[in-house]
């Protein structure tokens, strides 16, 4: 399973201070705020779709933890509550012939 | 030509007919009622407001009247007055003798559902050296009362109930209508300016005392100069506390001013990014006071620190 952006995610307006990110989404008029944690699967993902141990690997990596590191829980928390704001969906790997 | 300049009789006259054209800052109100007593604290409450021209378009058109059906019943019913907006009831009836603070009540109502051409913050507004001092609370948070004392301390009152900002270039625009006070702040400015204008008390009503505080002239005179934002002031009154002014993270106070405002969900993303710019050039500070003056003086004290 590949996780990428919809096209929800498109023209969200950002302001972040004090490591929150405050986030308004046109598509549903709420605004969001946002961790580091949840902010950065947003940006990987703006590169293209990856899979989930992907994502978590580069977020870690953005975090500057280590490998693993980044709690499971809350890294599954922050795709779940993307997912649930329509701004990210899970597609089937394409499987190159 | 101001309210004073009319006789108590045609100011009387004007109401309980075409109705009075009043001009609070950016909204025009045709003011109509039958009521004697509500001419009489109009008169005296209203004096300094510019009346409109004749020609000029009225915003909302209310009026605080005897409700119909019972005149003929007045000796067997309690009197009681009637707020109305374009023709429309739309609060159950008051006592009569609480039709002035009616009227106030339905003008905020108006203003509140129906400006969506501005974000309306919940909040008072004051001004000094062309810099703005918001204070967005709840009800009980001792907003009016620090309002009433800065305008009584050569702070300019914008408004002590909507922080009006203007999405063409954010800045904040005054409504300088009478101040009102509830319950025991109603005392605290009388003593802490004797000379301050304050209508009659008005018990029982359905926010317990009530009172009004005409602002200072100067206000009332510039009600057309909007101000820039400055400092965000998050205020709390609470008996016998320790003052405490102490610096508030931004994104608190964004959070704080976006759910504080009265329509931040029907302006959508113009509402973000206004609440997000008014953020970012104000210092934000959270207020916690129990004594009046020590909350003015380090208010003073904030402001002079730019004021050079």
């Amino acid at each position: 399973m590949l996780l990428g952006l919809t096209s929800a995610s498109r023209g969200l307006v950002w302001q972040s201070w004090d490591d929150v990110y405050l986030v308004y989404q046109p598509s549903s008029t709420e605004t969001h705020v946002f961790n580091d944690t949840t902010t950065l699967i947003l940006k990987c993902l703006g590169q293209g779709e990856l899979s989930q141990e992907g994502v978590k690997s580069w977020t870690e990596a953005a975090l500057g933890v280590g490998q693993g590191e980044l709690d499971a829980d809350e890294f599954a928390f922050a795709v779940g509550r993307l997912e649930e704001l329509g701004l990210i969906e899970r597609s089937e790997e394409l499987i190159a012939i | 030509m101001l309210v004073g300049d009319l006789s108590r009789r045609e100011l009387a006259g004007r109401l309980a007919s075409a109705g009075l054209g009043v001009q609070f800052g950016p909204f025009n109100l045709t003011v109509r009622s039958d009521l004697g007593s509500f001419a009489s604290l109009a008169h005296h409450l209203y004096e300094l407001y510019p009346l409109l021209d004749a020609e000029a378009i009225s915003d909302f058109h209310v009026q605080i009247a005897s409700p119909r059906g019972l005149r003929r019943l007045r000796k067997w019913v309690r009197p009681q007055a009637c707020f109305s907006v374009d023709g429309q009831s739309i609060f159950a009836p008051y006592r009569a003798d609480h039709a002035f603070p009616a009227l106030e009540w339905g003008i905020n109502w108006c203003v509140a559902t129906r400006a969506h051409h501005l974000l309306m913050l919940h909040s008072a507004v004051v001004e000094r050296n062309g810099h703005a001092m918001v204070f967005p609370a709840w009800p009980g948070h001792g907003k009016s009362t620090l309002c009433a004392a800065l305008t009584h301390s050569g702070w300019r009152l914008l408004s002590d109930e909507f922080g009006l900002v203007r999405p063409e270039d954010g800045l904040l625009l005054p409504v300088p209508r009478l101040i009102s006070l509830k319950d025991a702040s109603i005392d605290v400015i009388r003593r802490f300016r004797p000379e301050a204008v304050i209508g009659p008390l008005f018990y029982g009503t359905r926010k317990g005392t009530v009172a009004h505080v005409r602002p200072p002239a100067e206000s009332i005179r510039r009600a057309q100069e909007p101000a820039r934002p400055r400092w965000f002031i998050f205020p709390r009154w609470t008996a016998d506390a320790a003052f405490t002014l102490e610096p508030m993270p931004k994104s608190q106070a964004f959070l704080m001013v976006a759910t504080n405002a009265f329509n931040y969900d029907v302006l959508d993303e113009i509402a973000f990014r206004l609440v997000a710019d008014m953020v970012r050039v104000c210092d934000c500070y959270s207020l916690r006071y129990s004594d009046l003056n020590e909350a003015v003086t380090a208010l003073e004290k904030l402001s002079g620190s730019i004021d050079g």
